[in-house]
């Protein structure tokens, strides 16, 4: 069969042998300890995965790496990149795509949005507590110390009214599936990064299954940059447009794609801070035909660098005045300074008891196990148990400076130990998650490969947006639970369906 | 406008017009390896490498010396032009410099424009030089002036005619401006009076793409005063200097924030000076022979001034003057 014969008969109701194990499955091994996205324990598809799979039953190893080639040269040509500066150069990499898309039923997302939307709120309300009277503080549910002597726990904003209370106006947490159902991995409420892969994986994978794509009634995901916008403006009081401006650390940022992308797509100025002036606490950007009033700025820049007067006065990214600013009202800044606190590896222990204190609610997404190494009971375990458990920094990002404990040798074992020791407040430790696999086209075969989610939270004024979709973030290497894109990690098109 | 953005968009146009204007005047000289004489293929070099500031390479002057040193070295002479990335006006160099400009402004290009210089930019990356030399030396040059025109088209078909699009623009025509007045400079000077190999003024139309143009409205004799002052003031041709003051007093004009009112910005009452020095001035039929080359020099001057101006006014200005009033 011809590719756009495949692309012609993108689906197929007819009930077919494609049982995995068999046919373009026959590589595709099932271990009863991981959930699969795809296949049940016997073996048959899923229902809602039964399209999916009968129209890549139909495909030759052939036909889906030509589909997968064409996706690829798509982000290559398009330059849907991310950047790394290495020692001596920087270089700019693809990120790398799956073209096999993950399928969640309306059920199983129904059950994430409402545990997202409860997360957000909470969190919110956490973050105002903590700068304002520090009523949980005070009630002990969650040790003073903690946020306190948090690094990302920001005093400049203590007392300070954030516009509307939302402190979080944009974030994406990672969501993974394992035997026991959906728990949240981490909380990502600085500037939370993958939302333009997200969109564009979409548009590629739409183009790869036209049929199979219309005939699932998969939910839309395209308004996102609309909603952001909507999102961020709702934060002020204006009368006329407010100008948006995305501030970005500039173009050796490894995520710079996704800032231009959102600026683009918002119709926002791109901006450096260079490119920012603040005269009488009024936020101003540089045009070709003189300085522009700035109303609300969208941060891809981490607090620390944000502005050289309040904070760490060696920044050159940022933008001097732009507190002041920020203090005295007249610029909103998304998301805002201080939110750091509630994404801490540490505090994110603490999530369940801050909703159930500020809502009153018993969590809808779990949380996974986490033992503090601030705690001696945590520590011990945690060097009792090394080998089995996965280390992480607890301001750590990115899949850097963690030890996933069955994967690493004695002596990377014994160094991690070793740092665990001389600062164990700085570290958190899980167990190895049996993360849900999907199905993947890799090195010419359909293979399991394990996945996480990371879908994104918009918290406006008045609403809660949360786009019917997510960065389908899957470990290409095989046993691999490593997702991050600057660990070997790919991405995938997730699918929410209708009904 | 983001003032960076704009700066962005002008050095973009400028990168791009380098590396077609080092692409044609390749493959002019790629084209005569075959069958011109080695002591005019030695000058040709020196014209080509003088014409874009790079330092003229140790060429033989001897003819017989010429013919075997020419013909092994033709092959790194191009080199240096194609593919050297420590060559800062290296075609490679060039692309990947307007590329840097391109991703940078991102939010403000259609996507159709990324793509198309990006394949461009990659195509040039993965060349294999020596295999391309092989199958024809001129060919490389010929396949990135079809790219570039390719995306020049892309940018025409795409582009809102914004301050984006002034700005690109602006940045080539300067840069073609600063180009055909030092390519100008330099063929009048190697065509001096004196005993040694000459270049024809032909080949400068030709160079220039202009030659089809001088034979359709001139002659096909090609004279030395006709061709420097149809190349100077001939309003149809893209080369033209006049083509080029005239576009940039357009666009400078199109920008401008006062919206063209009394007084101008700096760089468009500058424009307009070019304007019309480039009407007066160099290439006159009646001139004496030689006077041309202060006019060169004078309006290269100019340009460079041209191109200060447009910094200090648009990007670089002091905060106090940029605020609201």
């Amino acid at each position: 069969m011809t590719v756009s014969a495949f692309l012609g008969n993108g689906f197929d109701d007819e009930p077919r042998a494609c049982a995995a194990g068999s046919g373009a499955f026959a590589d595709y091994d099932l271990e009863a300890r991981f959930y699969d996205e795809v296949f049940q324990n016997d073996g048959t598809p899923r229902e809602s995965c039964r399209k999916l799979v009968n129209s890549l039953s139909r495909a030759s190893a052939d036909d889906l790496a030509t589909l997968q080639e064409g996706v690829a040269r798509r982000f290559v040509h398009e330059g849907i990149t991310f950047t790394v500066l290495g020692a001596t150069r920087m270089s700019e990499h693809i990120i790398p795509i799956d073209c096999v898309p993950r399928v969640l039923t309306a059920a199983e997302w129904d059950h994430i949005d409402r545990g997202l939307r409860q997360r957000l709120t909470a969190m919110n309300l956490f973050l105002r507590d903590i700068y304002h009277e520090g009523h949980s503080l005070r009630d002990g549910v969650i040790p003073h110390e903690l946020v306190l002597g948090c690094p990302q726990y920001r005093v400049e904003m203590r007392g300070l009214k954030v516009p509307h209370d939302v402190y979080v106006a944009v974030c994406g947490t990672d969501v993974v599936r394992t035997n026991d159902g959906f728990a949240v991995l981490e909380d990502n409420l600085r500037v939370p990064s993958g939302v333009s892969y997200m969109l564009a994986c979409r548009t590629a994978i739409k183009r790869a299954f036209p049929r199979l794509y219309r005939a699932q009634g998969v939910r839309e995901i395209s308004r996102y940059p609309e909603h952001l916008y909507t999102t961020l403006t709702s934060l002020g009081s204006w009368g006329r447009d407010p100008r948006v401006a995305v501030l970005t650390p500039g173009h050796y940022n490894s995520a710079y794609y996704e800032h231009a992308f959102l600026a683009g797509e918002m119709g926002a100025e791109l901006v450096e801070g260079r490119d920012l002036v603040v005269h009488d606490a009024i936020v101003y950007v540089r045009t070709a035909s003189g300085l522009k009033r700035i109303d609300v700025i969208y941060r891809r820049v981490d607090d620390d660098f944000l502005d050289p007067v309040t904070f760490r006065s060696d920044s050159l990214l940022g933008v001097p005045g732009l507190f002041n600013a920020y203090r005295t009202g007249n610029v909103v800044i998304a998301n805002a300074p201080g939110t750091g606190v509630a994404d801490d590896k540490a505090v994110y222990s603490y999530v369940p008891r801050i909703i159930r204190y500020f809502l009153d609610e018993e969590p809808i997404l779990a949380n996974v196990e986490t033992h503090l190494c601030r705690e001696p009971d945590g520590l011990a375990h945690t060097l009792d148990h090394l080998e089995n458990l996965v280390v992480k920094e607890v301001g750590g990002s990115g899949g850097y400076g963690m030890l996933v404990g069955p994967h690493s040798t004695a002596a990377e074992r014994e160094a991690y130990a070793a740092r665990l020791r001389a600062d164990p407040t700085n570290f958190i430790s899980q167990p190895v998650l049996d993360l849900s696999r999907a199905s993947c086209f890799v090195d010419g075969r359909l293979e399991p490969r394990h996945v996480d989610v990371r879908p994104f939270v918009l918290r406006g004024r008045e609403d809660i947006h949360i786009s019917p979709g997510g960065l389908c973030r899957v470990a290409l290497r095989k046993g691999s639970l490593v997702v991050n894109s600057s660990q070997g990690g790919g991405c995938k098109d997730l699918w929410i369906l209708r009904d | 406008m983001l003032a960076r953005a704009a700066a962005d968009f002008y050095w973009m146009g400028r990168y791009l017009e380098r590396t077609e204007h080092t692409a044609r005047l390749l493959e002019f000289q790629l084209t005569r390896l075959v069958d011109t004489p080695a002591d005019q293929l030695a000058l040709g070099w020196r014209v080509v490498y003088t014409t874009l500031g790079h330092p003229v390479p140790l060429v033989p002057t001897d003819a017989d010396e010429a013919e075997v040193f020419l013909i092994a070295d033709a092959y790194t002479l191009a080199g240096t032009l194609v593919e050297d990335v420590t060559n800062p006006n290296s075609m490679i160099s060039c692309w990947s410099q307007a590329r840097e400009n391109a991703r940078q402004l991102r939010p403000w290009l259609p996507v159709r424009v990324w793509t198309c210089l990006n394949q461009g930019f990659m195509w040039i990356r993965d060349c294999d030089f020596a295999r391309a030399w092989a199958e024809g030396p001129a060919e490389l040059a010929l396949e990135a002036i079809d790219r570039l025109h390719l995306l020049v088209g892309v940018v025409d078909a795409m582009m809102s005619r914004d301050d984006a699009w002034r700005f690109m623009e602006l940045g080539r025509l300067v840069e073609r401006l600063q180009h055909q007045a030092v390519l100008l400079d330099t063929w009048v000077r190697a065509g001096q009076p004196s005993d040694g190999p000459r270049l024809s003024w032909s080949d400068l139309l030709r160079v220039c793409r202009a030659y089809e143009l001088y034979r359709r409205r001139r002659s096909i004799q090609v004279r030395r005063e006709s061709a420097i002052g149809f190349l100077v003031r001939n309003p149809e041709l893209p080369r033209s200097l006049r083509f080029a003051v005239h576009r940039i007093e357009q666009l400078l004009s199109g920008i401008d924030p006062r919206g063209a009112r009394y007084p101008l910005a700096a760089p468009h009452r500058m424009a307009i000076r070019l304007a019309a020095s480039v009407e007066m001035d160099p290439g006159d039929e009646d001139q004496t022979r030689g006077s041309e080359l202060d006019s060169f020099s004078v309006l290269l001057r100019d340009s460079r001034q041209l191109h200060d101006l447009i910094m200090a006014t648009y990007v670089n200005y002091p905060v106090e003057r940029g605020l609201p009033s």
